[in-house]
């Protein structure tokens, strides 16, 4: 039994010392996460097969609904679409006026939620993209209504991603509606992001969206992330602490955007 | 298909509980789900302690840590811990009643818990705060009797030695 526990305790420490971070162990990471990501989806088969056999047998009149409700959408976005268009382009002959040098453009993949990592106290995704489609270490996680989270761990054909509402993760956001910047971190709760450590004087108000600021070049800037719901201030506290609500659905949806955020140089 | 000592039945339980232990389930549920591949562990352990062993339950500890998303290693150490103690005992073990022999499982799947929290906070993670992480442990307790019963009958079958 000797040289067996010896040998198990010196593999588990080093794993816990030098898995998450040591580049030579990269290959063992993908194997983890292709390997965790394959398991899981055999795990989530059935409920997704069930799933998609009511979807088989959904009644013509309910598609045909779906169908209308969505060409009208369709419309609705389109020309919304034209319209920042025109924005952009307004929006770049300015910078352009300025001389700023970097212009942000985002190209958009979108990935396949295979599964959620099974202990609730990690708020992480499994995806089915991973390194071979591009996929990187950082790479924002948009869904339809705003940020989601960033990709952790990147394996040959898929990926993990942790969502904003994990306990540890944090996000810089500033206030749109005055531009004032906070971090907004993760508590554990998907419902509830909390803002620490803000000045008493700070002007911010319920009802207030936060969206990313772009500070620490992580997550492109302008995203929305979340909506103010609670602004705690005691009148001897220095700080208040403010809650808000995330404005993605963070435990909804199958499908969800990487951003590909490469910067470019603007012609003056 | 009885092979010469059908050791693949060991693997393919321990991985066919890693399986059942990930299917999603509403977030609530999901605290109190029991830690099925640590109880399939401990009665491997219990009844072949010269087949599965240390080795074993590093591997286990380090399949469900990257399972969970958390750093592997921690949970492992915690195994170890356990599984050494089931080792020393296992004679007397065997010989409990059923609820003694539940409450002993439970309380050794609790004790590695507890020794992964505090390696997982001593290496700088970030943890829920509370001890819900114990939640699983009414339901671990619960299921030992039908674990146990199945991978007896399983064991008898395939003559697993």
């Amino acid at each position: 039994m000797g040289w067996r526990l010896v040998a198990a305790i010196a593999l588990c420490v080093s794993a816990l010392i030098y898995f998450d971070d040591s580049p030579r162990l990269e290959p063992a990471r993908r194997v983890a996460v292709d390997g965790s990501s394959w398991v899981l989806s055999l795990a989530a088969g059935p409920g997704q097969i069930l799933g998609a056999m009511g979807d088989y047998f959904r009644s013509r009149d309910s598609l045909r609904e779906d169908n209308e409700r969505l060409v009208q959408e369709n419309l609705v976005l389109q020309a919304r679409t034209q319209r920042l268009a025109s924005v952009l382009s307004e929006n770049a002959r300015y910078r352009a006026l300025l001389n700023s040098t970097e212009l942000l453009q985002d190209d958009i993949m979108v990935a396949e939620v295979v599964s959620v990592v099974a202990d609730p106290a990690n708020h992480l995704l499994v995806l089915d993209k991973g390194a071979r489609d591009g996929v990187y270490v950082g790479q924002p996680m948009l869904g339809a209504e705003g940020l989601l989270g960033q990709i952790t761990m990147v394996g040959e054909r898929s990926s993990r991603a942790i969502l904003i509402s994990d306990a540890s993760h944090a996000v810089p956001v500033q206030v749109m509606r005055n531009g004032v910047r906070a971090l907004a971190e993760g508590t554990g709760s998907i419902e509830e992001l909390l803002i620490r450590h803000l000045a008493a004087t700070t002007d911010i108000e319920v009802g207030d969206v936060l969206v990313t600021s772009g500070l620490g070049g992580r997550f492109p800037p302008n995203y929305p992330v979340a909506k103010v719901v609670d602004i705690n201030l005691r009148p001897e506290a220095s700080f208040a602490s403010v809650r808000a609500k995330p404005l993605a659905s963070l435990d909804r949806g199958r499908h969800v955007l990487l951003a590909l955020a490469h910067t470019e140089s603007a012609a003056p | 298909m009885t092979t010469a000592h059908a050791r693949w039945v060991i693997s393919a339980s321990l991985m066919l509980a890693l399986i059942i232990y990930t299917v999603p389930m509403p977030r609530t549920f999901a605290w109190f789900r029991p830690e099925l591949p640590l109880v399939v562990l401990m009665y491997w352990v219990l009844a072949l302690p010269h087949t599965a062993g240390i080795i074993t339950a590093t591997l286990v500890g380090i399949c469900m840590a990257v399972l969970q998303g958390n750093t592997p290693g921690a949970l492992s150490l915690g195994l170890v811990v356990s599984v050494l103690v089931l080792l020393f005992t296992y004679q007397r073990v065997r010989q409990f009643d059923i609820v003694q022999q539940s409450i002993t499982i439970a309380l050794l799947v609790g004790a590695s818990l507890i020794i992964e929290r505090v390696l997982l906070l001593s290496a700088g993670e970030v943890v829920v705060e509370g001890y819900v992480f114990l939640a699983p442990l009414p339901l671990t307790l619960l299921c030992w009797y039908p674990v146990r019963a199945i991978l007896r009958g399983l064991r008898r079958y395939y003559e697993v030695r």
